[in-house]
């Protein structure tokens, strides 16, 4: 659809081209739904086999008690961070280059946060008993234990997604209001004028919205860096070697943005391509995001050299042995991986061809994905292993079933990303607009 | 029948002897209503008489796993057998069990015990069930018309009154009766017989002793009676002013006794004996023997210690030190082992009687006057006899009584071939064995805690057996199945007078008490015994003096059949002991002491043929000998010869229950039926072994793969001339650090633990009995291959080296350090883990969700965690401590230090309105250690042992650096100056 492209950006058109994208589902659509629903079944399958079984089942095994579901409880939850980073501080900063890309990044933060909230809850022993962990008067009178930081854990994910969710609800508005007035069906009407609160762009409304979402955006921003270091406390407050540091927060945080730009990266280049969002989503903007990334993988290249120079600098041998251990023992491919994929790779992006280039960024993008996954792998897995007591040391083998889950949990985001990209407005009408040349009257 | 009926007719009686009983502490043993079994256990509609649910019984009765003999006391709760512990009346074990008793019960509620009568149908070729009457009269007619052939009673060491019940009722029959021990010791006995004129195993007083020197005798293991021998090597082991005992063990190989000694010495195999005539020569020709050398002179004067370094690879000053050392304190040379079981056992033997000979410690450590009942059993050569017999045909019936000849004899001599030949076999044994697989009838016996019965292990001590509980299953006492199949056999009807062997026993009893007691009236005799569980006389004296016999000896090299390049030991192993422990999911859980090995068969070979070879630890081999040939997985071992591989004997069963089948390979299946020349007796290491690689491999499951503790100093130890500097080296371990947070204070109790490493020999009793304590469940093969092992207690075992280089091996036994300043409790969201005032890490089942973090940060990595729902298959369950939850799937769990005792123990001492006093409560792990390596107290009380024990200098915290402030201080093991 040369042709599109070749239009100049009106008022008019991207309203057309949002609405447009909203239509009737496509085979296209359905060939790629179906499949995800049919994996979210294998995932709930092997959760239900895990839950009549017990956690034999999955790969845990003395003294590795943390495996694959906490990996991706830490992958998913630093998932959602770059969506805030970009609809919320983005915003305060005033950075032109989220404008096309951040509903895309909200809608991924709450349903990575919908999907990270999962994995504790399959993790557990006893999944039927996982509200003990909140806090609520019971005639028993049981209470939790505020040191724990899982309990933190279980605060700062519930209000993340508490926060992300109204953040992604309230932004909308003026869209799903946009969408409301061009959809003829009476059954969607019903819908989108319901999640639309009766929008009708008034003066007065715009101001209050504007305002309000400018304090959302001051809410949010703090939890982009305080969510992350809470997760990142799981470990950093144990005393296992490899996670007692200080350096966990700010690594983890930065870690959680670069894997959050990759994330968006990667989800976009498709829908780029599919609903020709070309004009939308530039090349200016990967070129951001790109340098976001660079930014951000220096940080977390410096985090594993710290760490390393830490563990050696404090004469501590088990400090040391983990280090040596992740870089030579039986995990050396998965240590390696996660150097190449996170520091050697992002290299790549100084370079504004690479920053520019689809296919590679494309490419770039899935890769500091794998590699954040084997950074969150290695420091539970491994640091496990090889702990303080030599006679206690084991290897962690992942069972069919934590990959099963594993890959439902992929399929699980998917599934409402698609929904959403077909439900809701993926790229902000409201926002674009404010970007473009006012029309002249008539026009 | 009702419980009424029982009453009124001896109601009365049993009230007044149960006042006596309950007199003697909570360790009542009740007589007369074991032999009448209680009529009704659970519910109580009419609760039974001195039965407090909720409190224990205890019943005293006699091990009978091994030849040893240990008194025991079994707890017994609402009606059933729960724990096994040793019975501290018994001058054997002294309150001590080993792993296998711990474990006796796992016999006694197995689930493939033989649950009724069964009979072999020739048509579908199988053993049906029938009920005892036709089970007996079966046996009877067989009995009536026996033919021309012989009658054969075969049975282990049952001395004591049923040896002398099966000989009356054998006598008219005609009948023969064998004892039968695969491993019956018969070169120490030959050996005393021509050195000392007496064909008997004396009394090793290891406790005696302050040098021992050990040529292969696995005396931890299962060399003659092994609890009685931990107790003496800890006695050894103390450490007084700066003083402690020496071992030198001597053995091709590095079992877990020679890891123990001070000096493990690699001799050539079977040149051991070579070793002890050198060291007889120095004390001669030196000067240091303390009696008259006599004879012996001439006998080694041929072995100077440089003719013998080059015979046996020993240097000639390690000889001449060890002359010394053996002279100048009170020593005691032990020798036996499979090391010790070549065609030169018995010259060996010899070589090691003259060293006690000259030493002088006959008398002293070497104890003739009260010799040990296996003294008694047939020799290897009388089974070869007897098999050969049975080939031929000659005998006709066959009893076979709780022996598996057809699994632990040689597998030259062909057992199973020669049963085929026997018209009728009759086995009276528990469970379907390899042996009894083959039997024509079972009549299936009671355990020896369903049935009464007595065993003397040796002279001085008689144990009565007694029922702990009613029979599990459909099954009698061997002694009342023979009686009741007496009455319908001719020429057995009136050779019995009594209808039960209760009455029996009582009987035979009656007029050994008569003798032994004369003063106190039967009655009394009898209530004290089984109360006591126990009699002892004390032996008389005996002049031993060197018989005229010792000159006929003469030294030869040992003999080897097979061409390969490695001398095969097939060595006893302490939990399978000949195979009969292999059916007990405890034992064959828990781990090898050296290797960590469990549930399978591993082939010991040493680290420099492994590399030349290309194998690694699981790398699968094959083994060719003369006899045939096996698979089986590598374990690469520094603690063994380049030209020796070494096997364990017990597992590769193929029948004898779900536990033992088709686990491993079994080594006496491929023993040639080679015998020691002088006595007769079975010749283990007689076999040269080809090993060669088969290209694969596979895990070979362990519990823990980490062979050197490297730069963590988990494992401690400390020169002995550091030690008593008036503290010195206490302060080193002991410093206080400052801390940010205040003390945690506790007002009654601080529980704690101090554990010895000297002495922790690493044997596994406490591993087990901690099963049996805590209802720990067993995972089996696969689920350890995924190191989900339950144990909450666990032998940690360290390959380190000696200043000089040779092999140190380290066991520490690592459990719940109850620390002060856990590192599990603050991340528990829930406070499922928690700690107590008493300074006990609490662990609440019912309110944990299964988190893991607990584990996580366990710096000593004890908890455990279910990640199934583990079942005891019936009756296994009934073995389950009602005072421990049994843990479901999803649920964190850890040792508490037994906190059910210390509950129970604090409930009585609340009665009397005072605190628990030191030592009154044990935990499971401490009461069965039989070397006395641990030690729990209140910390708070500074008189108490544990605490003393805590300020010990030798004392350290493991990973102190952690800051966790364990309660448990590991005491350091100490080295001295090796030979």
């Amino acid at each position: 659809m040369n042709q599109t492209q070749q239009r100049p950006l009106t008022y008019a058109r991207v309203t057309e081209d949002v609405v447009r994208m909203v239509d009737k589902p496509s085979a296209k659509w359905w060939a790629l739904f179906l499949p995800t629903v049919a994996l979210v079944g294998l995932g709930v399958t092997c959760f239900f086999y895990q839950v009549a079984e017990g956690l034999g089942v999955a790969g845990y095994r003395h003294p590795v008690f943390w495996g694959v579901y906490i990996t991706d409880f830490v992958f998913w939850v630093g998932i959602a961070h770059s969506g805030t980073l970009i609809s919320a501080i983005l915003y305060l900063f005033r950075a032109r280059f989220r404008m096309s890309i951040y509903r895309i990044a909200e809608a991924m933060t709450v349903f990575a946060v919908l999907t990270a909230g999962l994995f504790p809850i399959i993790h557990l022993g006893r999944p039927w008993n996982f509200l003990w962990l909140i806090p609520y008067p019971n005639s028993r009178e049981l209470w939790i234990n505020f040191k724990s930081p899982l309990v933190w854990d279980v605060f700062a994910v519930g209000t993340y997604l508490t926060v992300s969710s109204v953040f992604f609800v309230v932004g909308m508005i003026p869209d799903i209001a946009a969408i409301r007035d061009k959809v003829k069906e009476t059954p969607r009407k019903i819908i989108y004028s319901i999640l639309s609160f009766g929008w009708k762009g008034s003066n007065r409304e715009w101001l209050h919205y504007t305002r309000a979402y400018l304090y959302f955006a001051a809410l949010a921003t703090p939890l982009v860096l305080s969510v992350h270091s809470v997760v990142s406390w799981d470990f950093a407050m144990g005393n296992v070697p490899g996670w007692h540091t200080t350096i966990f927060p700010p690594y983890f945080v930065a870690g959680a943005i670069f894997s959050g730009l990759a994330m968006v990266i990667t989800l976009t280049i498709p829908i780029r391509k599919i609903f020709h969002l070309e004009d939308y989503i530039t090349l200016d903007n990967y070129d951001g995001m790109a340098k976001l990334i660079i930014l951000t993988s220096c940080i977390v290249g410096y985090a594993y050299a710290a760490e390393f120079f830490m563990a050696w600098y404090s004469g501590s041998p088990y400090e040391w042995g983990q280090f040596v251990y992740r870089a030579t023992g039986e995990y050396a491919f998965f240590y390696w991986t996660m150097v190449i994929c996170n520091c050697v790779v992002p290299i790549a992006f100084w370079w504004e061809k690479v920053r520019k280039n689809i296919k590679a960024l494309f490419v770039i993008s899935i890769l500091i994905n794998i590699g954040m996954w084997f950074e969150r792998f290695n420091i539970i897995v491994i640091s496990l292993s090889r702990d303080f007591e030599p006679g206690a040391w084991g290897i962690y083998k992942i069972s069919f079933v934590e990959a099963g889950i594993t890959i439902g949990s992929f399929a699980w985001f998917f599934m409402f990303f698609l929904l959403f990209v077909k439900t809701l407005p993926a790229v902000s009408i409201a926002e674009m607009k404010e970007i473009l040349p006012v029309p002249k009257k008539g026009g | 029948m009702s419980r009424k009926e029982n009453k009124g007719k001896d109601g009365m009686k049993r009230r007044d002897f149960l006042k006596v009983l309950g007199v003697v502490g909570g360790t009542a043993a009740v007589a007369g209503s074991c032999s009448e079994p209680v009529e009704q256990i659970i519910p109580y509609v009419i609760p039974p008489e001195n039965v407090i649910p909720g409190v224990p019984k205890f019943y005293t009765t006699t091990c009978r796993e091994c030849s040893s003999g240990c008194g025991l006391l079994v707890k017994n709760r609402e009606g059933r057998a729960i724990k096994v512990e040793g019975n501290p009346e018994s001058p054997i074990n002294m309150g001590k069990t080993c792993a296998v008793g711990q474990a006796s019960l796992q016999g006694l509620y197995n689930p493939d015990r033989v649950r009724s009568p069964l009979v072999h149908n020739p048509e579908t070729q199988r053993l049906e069930a029938i009920g005892w009457k036709r089970g007996e009269e079966i046996l009877a007619e067989k009995l009536n018309s026996l033919g021309s052939g012989k009658i054969v009673y075969l049975s282990n060491d049952i001395s004591g009154t049923y040896s002398k019940f099966v000989a009356e009722f054998l006598k008219p029959l005609g009948g023969e009766h064998y004892v039968y021990e695969t491993f019956s010791h018969e070169p120490i006995r030959k050996a005393n017989e021509i050195v000392f004129g007496r064909d008997e195993i004396p009394s090793y007083r290891i406790d005696k002793a302050d040098y021992l020197l050990s040529f292969g005798a696995d005396y931890l293991e299962t060399w003659l009676s092994t609890v009685s021998n931990s107790i003496g090597h800890s006695k050894l082991r103390d450490i007084d002013h700066g003083k402690t005992g020496q071992i030198v063990h001597i053995e091709p190989r590095s079992g877990m006794t020679a890891s123990n000694a001070d000096t493990w010495i690699a001799a050539k195999p079977g040149t051991e004996q070579y070793l002890a005539l050198g060291i007889a020569n120095v004390m001669i020709s030196k000067g240091l023997n303390k009696v008259a050398a006599g004879p012996v002179a001439k006998m080694v004067s041929g072995y100077t210690p440089e003719k013998v370094a080059t015979l046996t690879e020993v240097s000639a000053d390690t000889i001449e030190k060890i002359a010394r050392d053996f002279t100048a304190s009170k020593s005691l040379a032990i020798g036996g082992g499979t090391a010790n079981t070549g065609s030169n056992a018995t010259e060996t033997m010899v070589a090691v009687n003259i060293l006690n000979y000259l030493a002088g410690n006959i008398g002293k450590t070497v104890d003739f006057s009260d010799p040990l009942s296996i003294s008694g059993a047939n020799t290897f050569g009388d089974m070869k006899k007897l098999v050969e017999e049975m080939r031929s045909g000659k005998v006709e019936i066959l009893i076979v009584h709780d022996v598996n000849p057809v699994f632990t004899l040689p597998g030259e001599l062909k057992v199973a071939e020669a049963l085929e030949k026997v018209p009728f076999i009759v086995s009276l044994s528990a469970f379907l064995d390899e042996t009894s697989e083959k039997a024509h009838l079972v009549l299936p016996e009671s355990t020896n805690f369903e049935s009464w019965g007595d065993y003397s292990p040796k002279k001085s001590v008689t144990g009565i057996v007694q029922p702990v509980m009613r029979p599990v299953f459909n099954t009698k006492s061997a002694g009342d199945t023979l009686i009741s199949v007496s009455k319908n056999v001719g020429a057995l009807k009136n050779t019995f007078a009594e209808k039960k062997y209760y009455d029996y026993l009582r009987s035979a009893w009656k007029k050994r008490a008569a003798i032994i007691a004369p003063a106190t009236g039967f009655e009394k005799f009898w209530e004290n015994l089984v109360v006591k569980g126990l009699v002892t006389t004390a032996p008389a004296p005996v002049e031993v003096a060197l018989s005229p016999k010792i000159s006929s000896v003469s030294f030869s090299d040992p003999k080897f059949s097979g061409e390969g390049s490695f001398h095969l030991i097939a060595y006893p192993s302490y939990r399978f002991l000949d195979g009969r422990g292999a059916n007990k999911p405890w034992l064959q859980e828990l781990p090898d002491a050296l290797t960590t090995s469990v549930w399978d068969s591993w082939l010991e070979i040493n680290p420099a043929v492994a590399e030349k070879m290309g194998l690694e630890d699981g790398s699968y081999v094959k083994v060719d000998t003369p006899g045939g040939s096996f698979e089986v997985q590598v374990f690469v071992y520094e603690g063994i010869r380049p030209d020796t591989v070494a096997i364990p004997l017990g597992q590769g069963h193929t029948s004898y229950g779900r536990y033992a089948k088709g686990r491993g390979v079994n080594p006496f299946a491929l023993l040639p039926a080679a015998t020691d020349v002088l006595s007769g007796g079975l010749s283990l290491l007689s076999t040269k072994a080809s090993v060669s690689s088969l290209r694969k491999r596979d895990l070979l499951v362990r519990t823990q793969y980490t062979k050197s503790q490297g730069d963590r100093p988990v494992t401690k130890t400390v020169a002995l001339d550091q030690l008593g500097h008036n503290g010195a080296h206490h302060g080193s371990e002991h410093a206080k650090h400052p801390d940010f947070y205040p003390e945690k204070e506790y007002s009654k109790y601080r529980w704690g633990m101090a554990i010895d490493l000297n002495k922790c020999t690493g044997c596994g009793a406490c591993v087990t009995a901690c099963s049996a304590e805590n209802n720990i469940p067993f995972v089996g093969k696969k689920q350890i291959a995924k190191r989900r092992e339950m144990n909450w207690i666990r032998i940690e075992r360290f390959f380190e080296k000696n200043s000089d280089g040779s092999l140190d091996v380290r066991f520490l036994p690592m459990l719940c350090q109850q620390c002060g300043n856990a590192p599990c409790e603050p991340v528990c969201p829930v406070f499922a883990t928690y700690h107590n005032h008493e300074g006990l890490n609490g662990m609440i089942y019912n309110r944990c969700v299964g988190t893991r973090y607990c584990a996580n940060n366990c710096t000593y990595k004890v908890r455990r965690f279910n990640w199934y729902t583990y079942k005891f298959p019936e009756p296994l369950n009934w073995q389950l401590n009602p005072d421990v939850t049994v843990r479901s799937k999803g649920i964190m769990e850890k040792c508490t230090f037994c906190v059910q005792r210390i509950s129970y123990g604090k409930d009585l001492a609340k009665d009397e309105g005072r605190l628990l006093r030191d030592r009154e409560v044990l935990t499971a792990c401490e009461q069965a250690c039989p070397s006395d390596a641990i030690v729990f107290g209140n910390l708070l009380d500074e008189k108490s042992r544990a605490s003393v024990l805590s300020e010990d200098e030798r004392g350290y915290k493991v990973l102190e650096v952690v800051n966790t402030k364990p309660a448990i201080t590991y005491l350091k093991k100490v080295k001295q100056e090796r030979v």
